[in-house]
């Protein structure tokens, strides 16, 4: 996930965080507000009835002294009542107390909110209870809470892309770090040296570092090409001449035959050395990006080439190859590069299998990805061999005449061309190297 | 045949001349750019063989101003492994042919007869060995008009060793010409034999070929 994805959705879930307890508070403020309001006037109200409370009015509450010994007061749309009756208990023990009560007036409940007051009048105990209707101050908060949910959400909304386009042109610059010199990073020719435009330090920071380090490597690519470039001239020009000068040397007629076999032996030699050097040259140029000529490339066609090539040797050695290359994959590829690469194998597996034996090349999709296998029927290696056959230098047994760099040119082509390689084998059965492509 | 050997190695350039004065050839040396292009303009030759690492300057702007002056000169380059990309290059800066050091001297004197051949016409079709006519532009071989059905290879072999002949050839040099640049050459030399005797009993059905000689542990050699 991206950096700015991130924090956009890590500060979303904080900003709704704060504003779901904003909107809690906010309620519970109102709400107490609006209680305390109610509260207030009630206690005046029952300030004034006591005050005003004379022994007239007790006595028209005794003289009816009805069955129920209560006396009751409304307004005339039910918004407020008094009630006034003869207590049990002690008034002197008893405070005042608020209640949320639903009281029944005139066959209509209603919400109230309910004061008790117990009172002592010429040694009676009395409770006074004054109620104020709550649905009028619920219906407001409601409205209140409507309101402030909408402002809330709105705030909410337009935060969220205020926020987005900030961060967006905050991480501006990073995202051109990224697209321009990041995912360029492996073909270091390529490498944009321009500077980012920003004024956020660490973005300076990161570009500068990034630039410093190419550069270093370009550098290090410069040199690497010029050391090539030496090696291939001051170490081929002396074998050069070594090579000619014996190769005229034999026909020299003053040389007798142990002289001839002796010059022979010296240009195997000289012969093994040039090979060493130019393999090694071959993974060298490979790794410092010299071959950037890709073009298309067509397995079945490249592949036919080969064994056109390596005819007399199957031939020879009275091998069954079949090739079946069916799947016309589009793949970008250095030709030169390809057609070494499966040259190698295909001459490994040539040479590794017993007279009669056989190889097979055959393609197919393997999860989407494109897969070539080469199976042999050859003499086949344990793990620990496996293990080592791209290693340079590496050979698997003593009398094998080669100079163990044909896998590990193999395994550098492959790199470069991101392809991955299996081996599977099993001794006195036979190798199947599978090259899986990539992706187009 | 005159042939201009442009090579700042000396020592390099001495087996050159040596090889090719033995071939029939005669040489000049020039050891720069500057002594090449005096030597191409003072001097008719039939072929170039230019070292493109030169002290001073490159052998390609020996080669194009070469190509400017319309000089109907067959250019073979010689260049260090890794100079160019490869040999599409090369051929395409107006070279006839590319070689790469280190090479051997019979491939040279192959690559020379062919390009020679090609620039100034085809005056031999065919080369004559004890009877045997090898017909360079169809690839046949026969003897007193009696087709020889050789393969590719074979061809390839006898050729080799024909415009070769009294020379030596190692079994690397003709793996090397036969294969090309191949990953090992010592488990090779196998199938060259195998190539050879093919071709031997092919060819010592119409006549005798004791001029066809094996040099032990070495390679062959075809005597004329």
């Amino acid at each position: 996930m991206k950096l700015k994805h991130k924090i956009s959705i890590f500060s979303a879930v904080i900003r709704l965080l704060l504003l779901a307890i904003m909107w809690f508070t906010l309620s519970f403020v109102i709400k107490k507000v609006a209680y305390k309001n109610i509260e207030s006037s009630m206690i005046e109200k029952r300030d004034k009835f006591v005050k005003n409370l004379n022994t007239s009015e007790i006595n028209a509450f005794i003289e009816r002294n009805d069955s129920t010994e209560l006396y009751v007061s409304f307004s005339n749309l039910h918004s407020e009542f008094l009630q006034l009756y003869r207590s049990k208990a002690k008034a002197a023990k008893q405070k005042d107390y608020f209640v949320d009560e639903p009281r029944v007036v005139e066959k209509e409940q209603n919400e109230y909110r309910v004061l008790y007051h117990h009172f002592t009048y010429k040694n009676t105990d009395y409770v006074l209870e004054i109620g104020e209707r709550l649905s009028e101050v619920n219906e407001l908060l409601e409205k209140f809470h409507l309101v402030i949910l909408l402002l809330l959400t709105v705030t909410l909304i337009l935060s969220h892309f205020a926020q987005s386009f900030f961060i967006d042109y905050l991480l501006r610059p990073f995202q051109k770090i990224i697209d321009k010199k990041i995912n360029l990073i492996n073909e270091p020719e390529l490498f944009d040296h321009s500077k980012v435009h920003t004024t956020t330090s660490d973005f300076i920071l990161l570009d500068n570092g990034l630039n410093e380090m190419m550069n270093r490597i370009q550098e290090q690519f410069k040199k690497e090409k010029q050391f090539i470039a030496n090696v291939s001239h001051e170490l081929l020009t002396p074998i050069s001449i070594l090579q000619n000068r014996l190769e005229n040397l034999l026909n020299n007629e003053s040389i007798n035959d142990e002289g001839i076999d002796k010059i022979a032996v010296s240009l195997r030699n000289l012969d093994t050395l040039k090979r060493i050097i130019n393999n090694l040259l071959l993974i060298s140029r490979i790794e410092n990006n010299q071959y950037s000529n890709f073009e298309a490339i067509d397995f079945a066609v490249l592949i036919s080439d080969l064994l056109r090539d390596l005819e007399d040797r199957i031939e020879i050695k009275q091998l069954q190859v079949s090739s079946t290359i069916q799947h016309h994959f589009l793949f970008e590829g250095n030709k030169t590069l390809l057609h070494i690469l499966f040259y190698n194998i295909l001459f490994n597996a040539i040479k590794f299998t017993p007279d009669g034996g056989s190889v097979s090349i055959s393609d197919s999709f393997q999860n989407d990805r494109y897969a070539i296998a080469i199976s042999d029927t050859g003499k086949g290696m344990t793990e620990a061999q496996l293990s080592q056959i791209f290693n340079r230098f590496m050979k698997i047994n003593l009398e094998d005449e080669g100079q163990g760099l044909g896998l590990a040119i193999v395994s550098s082509i492959a790199t470069l061309h991101k392809i991955e390689i299996q081996v599977v084998s099993e001794v006195g059965i036979g190798t199947t190297f599978t090259l899986y492509f990539p992706k187009s | 045949m005159n042939i201009l050997i442009v090579e700042d190695t000396k020592e390099l350039a001495v087996e050159l001349i040596d090889y090719l004065s033995k071939s029939g050839y005669i040489c000049k040396w020039a050891a720069t750019c500057e002594s090449a292009l005096e030597e191409a303009e003072v001097n008719q030759y039939d072929a170039m063989l230019l070292d493109l690492g030169l002290p001073d300057g490159s052998g390609f702007d020996v080669l194009k101003s070469v190509r400017k002056a319309k000089s109907k000169m067959a250019v073979i380059v010689i260049t260090a492994r890794g100079e160019l990309d490869d040999k599409i290059n090369g051929l395409e800066l107006g070279a006839d042919d590319y070689l790469t050091k280190p090479f051997a001297l019979t491939e040279l004197g192959a690559r020379l007869y062919a390009v020679i051949r090609r620039i100034h016409g085809f005056a031999v079709n065919e080369l004559d060995v004890h009877g045997f006519k090898i017909q360079l532009q169809d690839y046949k071989v026969s003897f007193k008009e009696n087709p020889i059905a050789l393969t590719k290879k074979e061809f390839d072999i006898f050729q080799y060793l024909v415009l070769n002949k009294n020379r030596v050839i190692t079994r690397l040099q003709l793996t090397e010409h036969v294969w090309g640049d191949v990953l090992e050459v010592s488990s090779d030399s196998n199938f060259i034999d195998v190539h050879v005797r093919n071709l031997r009993k092919k060819l010592d059905k119409h006549a005798s070929i004791e001029w066809f000689e094996t040099v032990r542990n070495v390679g062959y050699r075809i005597i004329s």
